[in-house]
């Protein structure tokens, strides 16, 4: 589904944020980046949502080689690609419904396909009662499950979230992680950045861990540790 | 379908939520194009009111109707013995009458009210200087057959000539107005991408299309030139209106036809249209990069 070969990111000015990394994400795993602060995690999701283009490598998103792809055809990319961000990204002028239907409109989808699934999808991350209020009249952990919801309306094959609990207490940060557990079980291909050990111990799925822009472990059913060292 | 009510629908949200700027772009859209308008009007104007006078004649003597044609010859001939005098004619109501309905060719209602004896005839004079009109006033005062003596005065012959350089000063400030209607459209479209360029960047992220982000844009930037349009004619036609009600003299006219004030209402309002959509394409260039 995702799969990365020498993949090396360079910032304007020099900063080298990722080098040499190649990994395969297999169809409907779960896999979580780690690493420390500055060690490449962010910008490799960039680069996945062409965000950022990549200095080196190539990069093959649900079969597609997106390090070529022409500039017109990147909202398709971003189509197949759910995305959840610690700081939500969710419109401020728009409701909880709105903000969800807004990712389908943008495929041009029917009006009354767009509500059906939008009512669907707030249904399952618990929001059902909150359709009408705005990001502002929600805690943080609705909110994050909006952009949960916006993510997966439109049943992306791939979610890519940063740090989705990186502003939220351990509670709530266990059911949004509930909530990205069931979208995996539906057969969505799930990577998350993420520097919570916590959930990635109590997870147990692959972690890649990053350290200086470079893969340093990559490792089935893992803890956010090395588990040989313990 | 549906996306395209969605993106107008979106474009007035957002027009509310930038009223402000879009107030001010809308006022000097206005401004312009009713500058622009009145010009258009103006020089209308000067055109049917200078109709007679575009056969080179400088005096027109309106005659009573005592005596006749007969009386009105031996003024004629008297007129054309005058040393000022280079030549002159005789119109008679028939021909009254039919320079009446060209000049009136527009409003047939006004045409079917009047017949041609209702006109009077005239004797049309050219001078040879025309500083010298004084001196035939002067011979023609009191006499019985003068009904009333109209002068092709030395305004109205500036005023011939001076259409055409107010004609081309016009044009000039009509360009100037439209392109500065343009340049600011296209900056409240830049202020008000700025404005939501956080939000724009998550419409990306979502995978919205250059054209999806942009379709609003542009209704914006075409609706407030529509406004700015629509308040130009209707200044226009409000202060048309006005001009209507002074009472006027058969010979000078306030108003132009209702058909030309409409088919140039339109084209304000097709170029206020125009300079936004034009603007706030200008403002949406060079942005947008994925
Ligand atoms: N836009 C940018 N321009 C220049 N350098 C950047 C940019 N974004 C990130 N970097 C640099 O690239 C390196 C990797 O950053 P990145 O954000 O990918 O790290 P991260 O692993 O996500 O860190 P964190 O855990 O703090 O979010 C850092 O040294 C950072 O300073
Ligand atoms: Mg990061």
């Amino acid at each position: 589904m995702i799969r990365l070969h020498n993949v090396a990111k360079v910032y304007d000015g020099g900063v080298v944020a990722v080098q040499e990394v190649s990994m395969d994400v297999r169809k409907g795993e779960f896999v979580f980046l780690v690493g420390p602060s500055g060690s490449g995690k962010s910008t490799l999701i960039r680069m996945c949502l062409r965000e950022e283009k990549v200095t080196r490598g190539k990069i093959w998103v649900a079969g597609k080689d997106i390090t070529k792809l022409p500039t017109w055809r990147v909202p398709y990319l971003r189509r197949t690609v759910g995305t959840i961000f610690q700081d939500f990204k969710l419109l401020p002028t728009k409701t909880v419904a709105e903000n969800v239907a807004f990712a389908l409109k943008v495929t041009g989808c029917p009006r009354s396909i767009v509500r059906r699934q939008v009512n669907t999808v707030l249904e399952l991350v618990g929001l059902s009662a909150k359709t009408d209020r705005y990001p502002r009249q929600l805690s943080g952990g609705e909110q994050q499950r909006v952009s949960i919801a916006r993510a997966f309306v439109n049943r992306p094959p791939i979610l890519l979230a940063d740090e989705p609990t990186g502003n939220l207490d351990p509670a709530t940060s266990v059911g949004i992680m509930r909530l990205l557990d069931r979208i995996n079980r539906t057969g969505t291909t799930v990577m998350m950045a993420t520097h919570d050990f916590a959930i990635v111990d109590a997870m147990r799925r692959r972690v890649v861990q990053l350290d200086r822009g470079r893969v340093v472990r990559d490792q089935g059913e893992s803890g956010y540790e090395s588990s040989e060292e313990t | 379908m549906s996306t395209f009510l969605f993106l107008i629908g979106e474009a007035f949200v957002n027009l509310r939520r930038n009223a402000l700027v879009a107030t001010g772009a809308v006022l000097a859209v206005f401004v312009s194009l009713a500058l622009a308008f009145g010009a258009l009007v103006f020089n209308e104007l000067v055109r049917v009111n200078t109709l007679q006078w575009q056969q080179g004649d400088h005096l027109i003597i309106f005659l009573k109707d005592e005596g006749g044609p007969v009386a009105h010859s031996e003024l004629l001939a008297q007129i054309n013995d005058y040393p000022e005098v280079k030549n002159a004619w005789y119109m008679d109501k028939a021909g009254a009458y039919q320079e009446f309905l060209e000049i009136y060719s527009d409003q047939p209602a006004l045409a079917a009210t009047v017949t041609a004896a209702d006109l009077p005839a005239s004797i049309r004079v050219e001078l040879d200087d025309i500083s010298t009109y004084q001196e035939v006033q002067f011979r023609l005062v009191g006499h019985p057959l003068l009904r009333r003596l109209s002068v092709f005065s030395e305004g109205i012959e500036r005023l011939l000539s001076l259409t055409g350089v107010l004609n081309s000063i016009g044009f000039g400030l009509v360009v100037l107005m439209g392109a500065s209607a343009v340049v600011l459209i296209a900056n409240t479209i830049r202020m008000a991408i700025y404005a939501r360029r956080e939000e724009i960047a998550i419409m990306k992220l979502v995978g919205a299309g250059n054209w999806f982000i942009r379709v609003p844009f542009i209704i914006e930037g075409a609706t407030v030139g529509l406004l700015g349009g629509g308040l130009a004619a209707a200044a226009v036609f409000a202060s048309h209106n006005l001009l209507e009600r002074i009472p006027t003299d058969i010979l000078i006219r306030f108003q132009v036809d209702q058909g030309f004030l409409l088919s140039r209402a339109i084209l304000i309002l097709a170029f206020g249209g125009l300079a936004g959509f034009i603007g706030s394409s200008l403002g949406l260039r060079r942005f947008l990069r994925v």
